[in-house]
């Protein structure tokens, strides 16, 4: 039975009861304790530097040739935090509970009633670092509205507030290390958990440069590795983005939760090509702006400025007149493939939907002439000033837009459809964010605690910086307090020596194989299968075939995948070769819990289970669980479930309508 | 937008190591279409160069959307290609016609060593954020957001210098490998605004002592780091940096 | 920060590098105005009486011996510079951009710098050295004592075509090395505001860049032609 050890009381007094009561490490002693973290995203960035500001030794990796490159830095829209500084109703609860509805129901109430308690704190921090959030004429922070909610709460800084803050994060790890309470191990990618007695000790790390092995030790280790989207090959993480960390642990004993939940994004840009080697995301912020339509006739071929106003099928309006076009993203994903399947898509390849800007740009534009005191302004002029106002808000994302189609998202409307982009599902951890695996932790995209089955847009950048700002420093403590007589680690131990055989070995295997296909030709593959089959939409057929594709695959992956070059040197195809590795064992399981999970729910949508209307339909009698799957070797996992209760958010059909 | 195929012949910059003797070594691709990244056209020619049974050409990248500052390549005499800013893993082939000749090099500077073929390693730019480039505020210290009031054309400047990506593509377009603009951008931000009040003196002096440190080069103001960067960094942040580190120099007690 | 190591840091130096070049701006401005007398046809009495007074009058020369330390410091600080700089890129790119992303002018400092020096120690030799070290013949203006006849020293040297060449050249690089240090030394004082960039790099082409190099050419060919 898995404990997740929430604690007694009211939801609202847990995380302060928890904070009153957890034990303490003494600063003598945190100096004599290291801490591993993996990833120097926001989660691992912001938890190494609090975790070194509190005076614990800390060895911090990453596979980038700096932290600063981390994909956090990707995040366009923004972070939520129920400051209620717009006076628009919002509250601590009101934040916990869009996120638990959000998430369909399948998130843990206690862990997100915490991540909403310091939401707040999270602004104070990031505007206390010098975090450049926008801000009204005033000289007061600026919110906008994200999807799934129906208050501003979202903090921003342009469409790259994920950049400013984990530049901000990484300014303050990057002190620690001038301080020396951190080592920083760039281009270092973990290969490998050692456990000694039981309990999480070190790792085994590449030096990516050198190819060298490596041995860590540590009292404690923090997998903060992010989410494993690129599973898929085409998703909107950065190329670099994968499993291997997570997945390590998975097969050291940490139980993987809830894995097939994935997040498809509603607004990226098109595939172009066969050559597409990822998908950009246009940040759901343009939703505040933009209105989705498609053409109300079938295969419509005229140019979008061609059709006229009432042949136009604003089908999020239509369908859920209460958030319109900010409903949340598994809804708005799944009803742009409805019609796109059913012929109403639009550009070359019918696979795309207009995301378009003119409507507001003229509201914006009345607005500056009215601001201005201009009489008779002429169209030209209103849209003008209107794409002004747009271009302050949005610039960089529609410059972005024009460089990769080639095409003016100011004058013609963007064609967009959904790709992935998330994974809700990742490490099982316990309240205190430790893995099943003792002294292992998960923080940020890398665990599957707060989003439930659905991520609330401007959601992932509080929950990493939560992790790692406010969470783990107290319960790591809790943890460390009784691990006070291990000093020291020696790595050359024989769970060392061990783990690093296995790695060297795993390594070996992949460069001797001198097959005749490159990794990217497999990689490729398999996201092929799980965009069909374990994709927007899941049904049972398709799923039992993904799952013998994947065991074929992978057989064929390691008897004739050709890695160049040698191990011993800077081998990015090694490294892309391990990762593959890992997503085509992950993939499996992905496919088998979406196959167990016999309900839809947020992103997991399962077409045996859907109202007449074609929404999602929960089946709260048997599914509401969390899935941790134990590995119990090469397709073999053990279902563990970790009921889910809710006290305050009383489970209801979702409704955005 | 139209798109059409092109063939290309690429001069490549290739080197084993750090320590190693580099070489252009020519590369014919065809087919390449006009719809694909730069990056793209890369991993084109490493699928083939891989079946062949050859090495693939080892280059930074990471997110492809031009944020990470990973990509960093010198087309044709240029930090990160032709289009103004813009990354490399943003160029797209429309930037090219069939039948062109395009050189890549890495970044070239003492401060940035190649690591491998076009890789190179930018940990200078780490080590000069460590002397200053932060506020030093510890998890849990902070006040309320909105009690720090900052006025929007100083928050909006502020945000303009602080979208710098550490891409390095101002010291590879700088005659002089020049780091300046970097700096100047950090220090910029937190000039601007009153949480980086309290070390402005000291950032400032810590940060350019470590670029000299790192041996960059001197500014000459040429201006070439600003018409290359992909973010669009002002030359004015270069001019604050100097105004920031003079009066410091002038000022600062220790 | 210690001011031997203030002024050892590479912003440090080229605070010094801009201050001592408009201190030597402002000196052409004067020698400018100084040298069109040898345009007057008065046989040289007012450029020699000029050429006295600014020879004899001690704060002059306190200024002419500053100019001079000047001269040195600008230029063996930019040396320094500029090899640090070279040495800051081991392998050359095999492209280069040109002027895609820079100006000419600004790229080339240090080449119009050395020929501009070359120049100068010329200069002073023909002249300076010849009015204070050297034979010089006097002419009298009715005044108590005689005056030393650099005027006519001068418009002989202008007679012979290979000098006019050279003084030619040598403001020819007065120009280009003006037309970017005068507003490179603003923005090196951190002085850049939109405000008032458009002024400074006016006088700073128009001024600095045209205006004096072609009234200091202008002598010489005058003189040779005349």
């Amino acid at each position: 039975m898995l404990d997740s050890k929430i604690p007694k009381g009211s939801l609202g007094a847990k995380w302060e009861d928890y904070k009153g009561h957890c034990k303490l490490v003494n600063p003598a002693n945190k100096r004599n304790m290291e801490i591993i973290i993996v990833g120097t995203g926001l989660a691992g960035a912001s938890a190494a530097a609090s975790l070194a500001e509190l005076g614990y030794k800390v060895k911090a990796f990453c596979f980038q040739d700096s932290p600063r490159r981390a994909h956090s830095i990707a995040a366009q829209g923004g972070i939520n935090a129920a400051k209620n500084y717009q006076n628009d109703g919002d509250s601590v609860f009101r934040l916990f509970y869009d996120t638990v509805k959000g998430g369909d129901y399948r998130a843990r109430e206690a862990n997100v009633h915490r991540l909403a308690e310091v939401s707040g704190n999270i602004i104070d921090q990031c505007v206390a670092q010098g975090v450049p959030f926008a801000r009204e004429y005033g000289g007061l922070l600026s919110n906008r509205s994200f999807g799934g909610t129906q208050v501003q709460r979202t903090f921003y800084a342009a469409g790259q507030t994920g950049q400013q803050l984990l530049l901000g994060a990484y300014s303050a790890l990057e002190r620690q290390i001038a301080l020396g309470n951190v080592t920083m191990y760039s281009r270092h990618e973990m290969l490998d958990i050692v456990k000694i007695d039981g309990k999480a000790r070190g790792i085994i790390a590449r030096d990516l440069i050198t190819g060298k092995l490596e041995r860590h030790s540590g009292n404690a280790v923090l997998l903060c590795s992010g989410g494993y989207g690129n599973v898929f090959y085409l998703s909107t993480n950065a190329m670099g983005s994968n499993v291997t960390a997570a997945w390590k642990a998975t097969r050291k004993g940490a139980f993987f939760g809830n894995p097939c939940y994935t997040q498809i994004h509603p607004t990226c840009i098109p595939v172009s090509g066969d050559h597409q080697s990822k998908l950009t995301l246009m940040s759901e912020s343009l939703r505040n702006d933009g209105r989705i339509w498609v053409p109300k006739k079938q295969n419509d071929n005229r140019k979008p400025s061609d059709i006229p106003e009432n042949e136009r099928d604003y089908y999020l309006e239509r369908r859920y007149p209460a958030f319109g076009n900010l409903v949340p993203r598994d809804v708005a994903s799944r009803a742009a493939k409805e019609r796109c399947d059913a012929g109403y898509g639009v550009g070359s390849s019918k696979q795309a939907v207009y995301l378009d800007f003119a409507f507001n740009m003229e509201r914006y534009g009345k607005i500056e002439v009215s601001k201005r005191q201009i009489s008779n302004a002429s169209h030209e002029e209103i849209m003008k000033l209107g794409k002004e106002v747009v271009a302050e808000k949005y610039g960089n994302l529609f410059d972005m837009y024009a460089k990769i189609t080639g095409e003016d998202p100011y004058a013609v409307p963007m064609r967009i459809y959904p790709a992935v982009h998330y994974t809700m599902g990742g490490l099982w951890v316990d309240y205190e964010l430790m893995t099943s695996v003792t002294g292992l932790y998960a923080l940020g995209e890398a665990n599957f605690s707060d989003h439930g089955a659905n991520r609330l847009g401007a959601s992932a950048l509080m929950q990493g910086l939560a992790d790692g700002y406010f969470v783990i420093p107290y319960t790591m403590g809790n943890y460390l307090a009784d691990d006070l007589k291990t000093k020291d680690i020696p790595t050359d131990s024989p769970e060392f020596v061990e783990a690093e055989k296995a790695v060297q070995a795993d390594i070996d295997k992949l460069m001797n194989i001198k097959g005749t296909k490159s990794v990217d030709h497999f990689h490729k593959a398999l996201g092929k299968i799980m965009w069909d089959k374990c994709g927007m939409a899941r049904n049972e057929k398709g799923l039992k075939e993904a799952i013998v594709e994947i065991q074929q695959l992978r057989a064929e992956f390691w008897k004739d995948v050709r890695v160049p070059g040698t191990a011993n040197e800077f081998n990015p195809e090694l490294e892309k070769a391990g990762r593959v590795a890992d997503f085509l064992e992950l993939g499996e399981l992905m496919c088998v819990d979406a196959l167990n999970r016999r309900e839809s729910c947020g992103g997991h949508f399962r077409e045996e289970s859907q109202t007449d209307e074609g929404e999602a339909l929960r089946n709260d009698n048997e599914f509401s669980y969390v899935a941790a799957w134990e590995y119990k070797g090469p397709s073999q996992f053990e279902l563990h479930k970790e009921e889910l209760v809710f006290e305050e958010c009383k489970p209801t059909q979702r409704s955005y309508k | 937008m139209e798109h059409y195929n092109m063939n290309l012949t690429l001069k490549v910059w290739r080197q084993k190591n750090t320590d190693a003797q580099g070489k252009f070594e020519t590369y014919p691709v065809s087919g390449i279409s006009s719809e694909m990244s730069f990056l793209e056209m890369f991993d084109v020619l490493n699928e083939k160069l891989i079946n062949e049974g050859k090495e693939p050409i080892a280059f930074d990248h990471d997110c492809r959307e031009g944020i990470c500052g990973a990509c960093s390549m010198h087309i044709n005499g240029r930090a990160h290609g032709p289009w103004a800013a813009t990354t490399t893993c943003q160029l797209h082939m429309r930037a090219f016609k069939d039948g062109d000749t395009v050189t890549v090099e890495p970044w070239r500077a003492a401060s940035f060593p190649v690591v491998k073929d076009l890789t190179v390693d930018r940990g200078a730019f780490d080590r000069i954020i460590e002397a200053g480039g932060y506020v030093s505020v510890n998890t849990g210290n902070a006040q309320d957001a909105n009690s720090i009031l900052v006025p929007k054309d100083q928050s909006d400047e502020a945000f303009a210098a602080a979208a710098c990506i550490g891409c390095g593509a101002c010291v590879a377009a700088c005659k002089n490998s020049s780091a300046m603009l970097f700096v100047s951008a950090k220090v910029s931000q937190l000039a601007l605004l009153p949480q980086g009040q309290p070390e402005r003196k000291s950032r400032a002096l810590n940060m350019i002592a470590q670029m000299d440190k790192e041996m960059f080069g001197s500014c000459t103001n040429t201006g070439a780091c600003e018409a290359e960067c992909p973010k669009e960094i002002s030359l004015t942040n270069i001019a604050r940096l100097n105004r920031e580190f003079i009066s410091a120099g002038f000022t600062y007690e220790k | 920060m210690k001011w031997s190591q203030f002024f050892n840091t590479s912003i440090g130096k080229k605070l010094l590098v801009g201050a001592t070049g408009l201190f030597l701006c402002s000196f052409i401005i004067v020698h400018l105005a100084g040298n069109f007398q040898l345009l007057y046809n008065d046989g040289g009495k007012a450029f020699n009486a000029y050429a006295a007074f600014m020879g004899h009058n001690e704060i002059i020369q306190l200024i002419a011996w500053g100019l001079k330390i000047a001269i040195l410091l600008h230029a063996f600080i930019a040396l320094q510079l500029t090899f640090r700089n070279r040495a800051a890129r081991p392998v050359k790119y095999a492209v280069n951009p040109g002027n895609q992303t820079s100006s000419w002018f600004s790229r080339q400092m240090a080449i119009m710098g050395s020929i501009l020096l070359i120049f100068i120690v010329i200069h002073l030799a023909d002249f300076w050295w010849k009015f204070h070290f050297g034979e010089i013949p006097t002419q009298n203006y009715g005044g108590e004592e005689p005056l030393k006849d650099l005027y006519t020293v001068v418009q002989v040297a202008f007679k012979e075509l290979w000098i006019v060449v050279l003084y030619v050249i040598g403001m020819i690089a007065l120009s280009f090395h003006l037309i970017h240090g005068f507003k490179s030394a603003f923005q090196t004082f951190g002085l850049n505001h939109v405000k008032y960039n458009g002024l400074i790099s006016f006088v700073g082409i128009w001024l600095f860049g045209i205006l004096i190099p072609v009234g200091f050419a202008i002598i010489p060919v005058v003189i040779y032609f005349k």
